[in-house]
């Protein structure tokens, strides 16, 4: 599933990310390592200061996430996330309300300032919809 | 690769930036609370597809942190 800026940019909220942070329930999972062989990319198990990490030119882009802050199981989660159509895929996305909730609890520095530009775009995106819906 | 830019006349400009207006003034009344330019920028990604949005994203957010080092 993809979490934090990156998935909320994906949903229209104008915010920068710099990578595009992949949230997993099993990275074990045979169907990962094959993706990522297509890439020419491979997993790095954490060590001493690294993380959790993906390596290689095709995953340059990626980060691995584990646990998200304020954030229910991978399972609670996935059931209420967005399905964003990315050609003939669509992609799982933590869902804008979900990822203010985890950038509430994070509450970093560089947290507080995505803070607020979350929140209105949320606000925007609600209220198209009950405007839709009241058509 | 350079993509083509579609041209678009003054008026037609101005028709958008229009409705943008109308739209923004319509989601302040029901958040007052919300920054214009936020809900603007909002409504403008909107009009993209997805993979658009994220591509400006990263490229912007990229570029921030290149030039921070």
């Amino acid at each position: 599933m993809v979490v934090g800026l990156s998935a909320a940019t994906l949903q229209g909220a104008p915010v920068v990310t710099q990578d595009v942070d992949l949230w997993f329930e099993n990275l074990g999972e045979l169907k990962i390592s094959r993706a990522l062989q297509e890439v020419g990319a491979a997993y790095v198990p954490p060590s001493n200061f690294n993380p959790p990490m993906l390596a290689g030119a095709g995953a340059e882009l990626f980060d691995i996430v584990l646990r998200m802050d304020g954030l229910k199981s991978f399972a609670e989660e996935i059931k209420n996330c967005v399905d964003v159509p990315l050609g003939r895929q669509k992609l799982k996305v933590l869902s804008l309300e979900r990822i203010l909730a985890s950038k509430i609890a994070a509450n970093r520095a560089k947290d507080k300032l995505t803070i607020p530009v979350l929140r209105d775009a949320l606000a925007a995106m609600q209220t198209l919809k009950r405007r839709a819906k009241k058509k | 690769m350079k993509r083509r830019v579609q041209p678009i006349d003054a008026a037609k400009a101005s028709r958008w930036a229009q409705r943008l207006s109308t739209r923004v003034g319509k989601i302040l009344a029901a958040h007052p609370d919300a920054d214009p330019d936020n809900v603007r920028h909002t409504l403008i990604l909107l009009e993209q597809p997805p993979l658009e949005r994220l591509q400006r994203s990263l490229i912007r957010g990229r570029a921030t942190a290149i030039f921070r080092k």
